[in-house]
């Protein structure tokens, strides 16, 4: 009856920060992730594991969807650690709104929140006067530090086209807005700029067929890295070297890539470590520490040849 | 070849009787207006570089479609081809890069095991929903989900990389313009084509489509027809699982998402009946056309991405409508 | 209707010439309906071939003729399914073409199908109001009214005891046609068209539709009665239009005519009672034995068990739902059966599925050849040699040029009427089908067949050829199980029937002993007149 106990407490709003798992006392943390099929999810969440033994002072409980828009699983996720009494959900949400009505029943239950990855809406965290910080990286900055690169490496006039990811998605729409920046502010030419929905085999098509329409394209912006794998492959079928490439997140099979030369740069954001910093930042709430405000940045680097 | 003359019989004059290419000229027509209406509004769409493009970009559909021709034909369907193709990709990926043997070992064990993994799907799929009569459509629904955790599983959500040289090589090589793996897939629409026409298997995969007990009154073995005929879906989709690793130099668990639409798509575009019995693998081939130069035409003019799924969309409706009118024709 | 009457009868080869119209011209006034040089082609397939022929008004008018004589076509083309392609329609002294069936109901032609156009889950009244419901302000539907107009269609044709509220999938066959012909009634009708309307009756429920009929009759409604059944268009017909190959052959008064000279005008030629002969072919040895067997479906304990030898026709009498077909099945192996031993020869067989029957030089003709007989939408020459492919392949790969041969065959011996072989199965007329079905099963080289009503649904004339077919293979040595609910049928084929009830044998007759009368106390369960069927 112990579940119920903690739910009856949850809901007249008493806080236990002695958690479900009372044993050893020690506090749960609840992690919701995106996708655990997409392997950034997937190295975060090793991160997180990893992380839990190092530390060795709280429990660790998480949570992933079916896929990248699976947010109704999120929303349950978090209703579960709402009944389950944990001391802290730690989230990547899915969908910058709709995840803002239960994590505010969350807080109502006095749970400490800390929302990574991706920022929740402003404008619904207003509506719902929810008071939120944000602890993850700057998309938009990180894909403008990737544009930067091209439009360094090509200079004003470079005629460029952007391959994003799917549309309608957050850190999608911010990428694609960091590498506007970086068009605008070094005076490349912007070709084209659609969607290969994160796949590197719709990707390769995508780019291929843009290449035909623009055969004097000079750089290329993917989105992520997945998809700059399919646009590499694109210029090696076409025999085309003359093409310089930037992607984003830094996955393992770019590296080679970028050895090489195939990949002028591609940005790191830290995945692994962001499940894991975030629940560092939790732990002090949890522990007694002020609150978190605002936008807590966390680390981005420019990774390329040098 | 479609209609009437698909489905079993003595082809008058050869395989190619007047009627077979009436049956198929409205679809040949689409594409031909296709072609023209790209070809007057853009400048590069008969470029030689863009023909191997279209012809790189329906490959691996028209693979899946081949497969997915023999399921529809008798009367069933393969929701799993995309997943089973991810499945055989990372299962030959992690055999790629087994540690400590030759390049050709590595390549031909690769191979055989992305073949085996869906070969395996194909042969679940078909057993079981043969064994109970259950619908496909169903059976298939789950082997989706089990293909695509088996792929998470077995490559613990990494995408594999780094394959041997000449297995890199093999994909993107052409002859006269004309890529090796668009020449596999043409192969096998050829052996599809033949098996369906001019063998005893074909011909009743014909008959199962159309009346299944008449076929088993008749004496033949209907469930392993039935079986077979999955476990070609699924020998494609391992085909095409090698031809996707070939080209792209990697193995993701997350290839393929909704890939079993689009040859699904191809097939019924190309004039099989989705009830089963009529159709073609030729109305295939030129289903996956229509939509390979479908996607690669809309991008050269210039067209949003979300205009290009609407009239994609648009293009299946009217291709199964008209395909209504033509078997009603083709009846009187 | 458990038997339908047929007469066993073969044709002679004489072939009467065509017999010149013998109606009188009525006087124009008379004339609701007059059709001139009607044709109709789907294809190369002239399915009208010139029809003339009028309808009076208030006369029950019989329409008749083989399968595939034109009379659905001309149905369709008289309710505007299909447009005509020459010829021209007079309704009621203006031309006439309906554009589709909706114009020819506005018109007054109101068709009753074979087929039921019923909607089973919805209310009498539903289906009576279907095409026109009755509404109120904002298309809301007016209940009471539509149960208003339900009820008077209803009374119009005596139907009184009909609940306009019951679903009609509470109602016998019989009610169910009769709903439709209220329907069809309510609206004005000028000329009612029953396409084969006592096909599913009893004979009760047929005296009822003949009442009905006679109703509207004297109404003023010109009643069109499309039948297989000349005693029954002997009974209400004031005339009787026959038409043969989509051509009208003559248009008599039934009061000057005779069922003997419909028919042969039917057939085009004159037929002549057989005469039955002892079989002097039958061989001593059985070819198959059943011993015991009980089937899935409904088993008795008893099982059944019987005989069959070399030559030998055996049939199988008994109602509908006596375990004939059952029976056949399990033999075959299309059905698992519960226990029984099967020999063939004397050897014990082991049938698990339809091949291990083939390969024991089983045949079977099966009921439906719809469902289960023919591929219709595959080639003539595909569907001969379904079950004989090993003949036409080898190593798996077809031999199209064996094939033809092989169909061409086939069908010369079963003098099938095609256009080619590459024709699909659809093509062939009702009776050619069920000759496709037989011709097929020939091709494998059995040497017993099972024949489950071998001539369902197929015409006279159709009929009598099928049966010199079959009798021709017994005298070559082939043995034969016919199961028929045609008794007339079994007595002209069989050399023995065997009739059953409740799934077990319940008599062996003899020739000597055949008489309608005593298989269907047999079939109806009656105590024996021989004991356990001669093995």
């Amino acid at each position: 009856m112990k579940l119920v106990k903690f739910a009856a407490a949850a809901a007249t709003g008493i806080l236990l920060s002695t958690g479900m798992a009372g044993a050893d006392d020690k506090p749960v943390v609840g992690l919701v992730m995106k996708s655990l099929a997409n392997e950034f999810f997937q190295n975060m969440l090793v991160g997180a594991e990893q992380h839990e033994a190092t530390r060795g002072d709280y429990e660790l409980i998480a949570v992933g969807m079916q896929n990248e828009t699976d947010f109704e699983s999120q929303i349950n996720a978090v209703e579960n650690f709402i009944t389950q009494g944990v001391d802290a959900i730690v989230i990547a949400p899915a969908d910058s709104r709709a995840m803002v009505r239960p994590l505010k029943k969350a807080m109502e239950a006095g749970i400490t929140v800390v929302n990574f990855d991706v920022a929740l809406d402003a404008a619904a965290k207003e509506q719902q006067g929810v008071e939120l910080a944000f602890v993850g990286p700057d998309n938009r900055g990180g894909a403008q530090l990737a544009g930067n690169a091209l439009g360094e490496a090509l200079g004003a006039g470079g005629k460029v086209v952007i391959i994003e990811g799917n549309p309608g998605a957050d850190n999608a729409n911010e990428r694609r807005l960091g590498f506007e920046d970086s068009v605008a502010a070094y005076g490349l030419e912007l070709l084209d700029s659609r969607t290969a929905h994160w796949e590197t085999e719709e990707a390769n098509q995508v780019f291929s067929t843009m290449l035909t329409a623009h055969p004097d394209v000079q750089g290329v912006m993917a989105a992520n890295d997945s998809m700059a794998v399919g646009v590499v492959k694109a210029l090696e079928a076409a025999g085309r070297d003359d093409i310089m490439v930037v992607g984003f997140d830094n996955i393992p099979a770019v590296g080679p890539m970028i050895e090489d030369g195939r990949m002028l740069a591609t940005v790191d954001q830290f995945g692994q470590q962001m499940a894991a910093n975030a629940i560092d930042l939790a732990l002090e709430v949890v522990a007694g520490g002020p609150a978190l405000e605002g936008w807590v940045k966390t680390e981005i680097e420019l990774v390329t040849a040098d | 070849m479609s209609s009437a003359d698909d489905i079993g019989g003595t082809p008058k004059n050869g395989a190619f009787s007047l009627r077979a290419i009436i049956n198929n000229a409205g679809i040949g027509l689409a594409l031909l207006v296709l072609i023209l209406f790209f070809s007057v509004t853009t400048e590069h769409f008969l470029s030689p570089n863009n023909i191997t493009n279209i012809l790189t970009q329906i490959t691996i559909n028209l693979i899946l479609a081949v497969g997915m021709t023999f399921v529809i034909l008798i009367g069933g369907i393969d929701l799993s081809v995309g997943s089973v193709m991810a499945f055989a990709a990372v299962v030959a990926g992690k055999a790629i890069t087994l540690p400590g043997l030759g390049t050709t070992e590595l390549i031909v064990l690769a191979v055989l095991a992305g073949l085996a993994a869906g070969l395996v799907c194909g042969i679940i799929n078909g057993g079981i929903s043969a064994y109970w009569s259950l619908p496909s459509f169903i059976i298939t629904l789950g082997m989706l989900n089990i293909a695509r955790g088996a792929a998470l599983q077995v490559s613990d959500a990494q995408t594999i990389y780094s394959f041997p040289f000449v297995f890199e090589e093999f994909g993107s090589m052409l002859i006269y313009g004309v890529p090796v793996v668009f020449l596999l897939a043409l192969l096998l629409v050829a052996i599809a084509w033949f098996v369906l026409n001019f063998t005893v298997f074909g011909r009743l995969i014909y008959g199962i489509g159309n009346n299944e007990e008449a076929v088993r009154l008749a004496g033949h073995p209907v469930f392993w027809y039935k079986v077979a005929a999955f476990t070609i879906c699924g020998l494609t989709a391992g085909i095409a699982a090698i031809v996707y690793m070939a080209r792209l130099s990697i193995a993701s668990p997350i290839a393929g998402i909704g890939f079993e639409l689009n040859a699904i798509a191809a097939v019924i575009i190309g004039g099989t009946s989705l009830a089963g019995g009529r159709g073609s693998v030729i109305g295939t081939l030129l289903g996956a056309f229509i939509i390979g130069v479908l996607a690669n035409g809309l991008i050269l003019i210039g067209l949003s991405d979300f205009m290009r799924q609407m009239i994609t969309g648009i293009v299946i409706v009217v291709a199964v409508i008209l395909d209504h009118y033509r078997a009603k024709f083709s009846a009187s | 209707m458990l038997f339908s009457q047929v007469s066993g009868a073969v044709l002679s080869d004489t072939t009467i010439p065509r017999v010149k119209m013998t109606q009188s011209i009525p006087a124009p006034s008379d004339l609701i309906l007059d059709v001139q040089g009607l044709r109709k082609s789907f294809g190369g397939v002239h399915a009208l071939d010139g029809v003339s022929f009028s309808l009076r008004t208030g006369e029950v008018h019989a329409l008749v003729g083989e399968n595939g004589a034109g009379k659905s076509t001309l149905i369709k083309v008289l309710s505007g399914v299909h447009p005509f392609d020459a010829g021209a329609i007079t309704l009621a002294g203006a031309p006439f073409r309906p554009a589709d069936p909706h114009a020819a109901k506005v018109a007054g032609i109101q068709v009753v199908h074979q087929e039921f156009n019923l909607l089973d889950d919805l209310s009498v009244a539903e289906n009576i109001s279907i095409e026109a419901f009755p509404r109120r302000r904002f298309g809301l539907l007016d209940r009471a009214e539509m149960k208003r107009r339900a009820r008077a269609a209803l009374d119009a044709i005596g139907l009184h005891d009909v609940d306009v509220n019951a679903p009609v999938s509470r109602l016998g066959i019989a009610h169910r046609q009769l709903i439709e012909i209220a329907r069809a009634l309510q609206s004005d009708s000028r000329i009612l068209i029953l396409d084969e309307p006592t096909a599913t009756l009893t004979e009760r429920e047929t005296s009822r539709l003949f009442d009905i009929v006679a109703g509207i009759k004297a109404k003023g409604v010109t009643v069109v009665f499309v039948s297989h059944h000349l005693e029954e268009v002997f009974a209400i017909c004031d005339r009787v239009t026959v038409l043969r190959n989509g051509q009208t052959i003559a248009t008599e008064n039934i009061a000057d005519t005779s069922p003997e000279g419909i028919v042969r005008h039917m057939v085009g030629r004159a037929l002549v009672k057989e005469v039955k002969e002892a079989s002097l072919h039958i061989g001593t040895e059985a070819v198959l034995t059943v011993e015991g067997l009980q089937t899935l479906a409904n088993p008795h304990p008893d099982g059944v068990s019987f005989a069959l030898h070399q030559g030998e026709i055996l049939g199988i009498a008994g109602l509908v739902g006596a375990g004939r077909t059952e029976v056949l099945r399990a033999v075959f192996g299309a059905d698992p059966s519960r226990c029984g031993r099967i020999l063939r020869d004397g050897v014990p067989l082991h049938i698990r599925h339809p091949r291990d029957a083939i390969a024991a030089g089983i045949g079977f003709v099966t009921e439906d050849r719809k469902d289960e007989g023919l591929i219709l939408d595959m080639q003539i020459a595909a569907n001969m040699t379904l079950v004989s492919l090993t003949d036409v392949s080898s190593h798996g790969v077809l031999n199209f040029s064996r094939e033809r041969t092989k169909a061409a065959h086939g069908g010369a011996r079963l003098h099938l009427k095609y256009g080619k072989v590459s024709d699909p199965a659809a093509s062939l007329s009702g009776g050619n089908q069920q000759k496709l079905v037989l011709a097929k099963w020939l091709e494998s080289g059995p040497k017993i067949l099972l024949l489950d009503e071998p001539t369902r649904g197929v015409d006279v004339g159709a009929k009598a050829e099928i049966y010199a077919i079959l009798k021709d293979l017994a005298a070559q040595g082939m043995s034969m199980i016919v199961v028929s609910s045609e008794l007339p049928e079994l007595i002209t084929l069989a050399d023995r029937i065997l009739v059953m009830a409740e799934h077990r044998i319940q008599g062996a007759l003899l020739p000597n002993q055949f008489d309608q009368e005593a298989i269907l106390k047999l079939a109806y369960g009656q105590p024996k007149i021989s004991k356990e069927p001669a093995v």
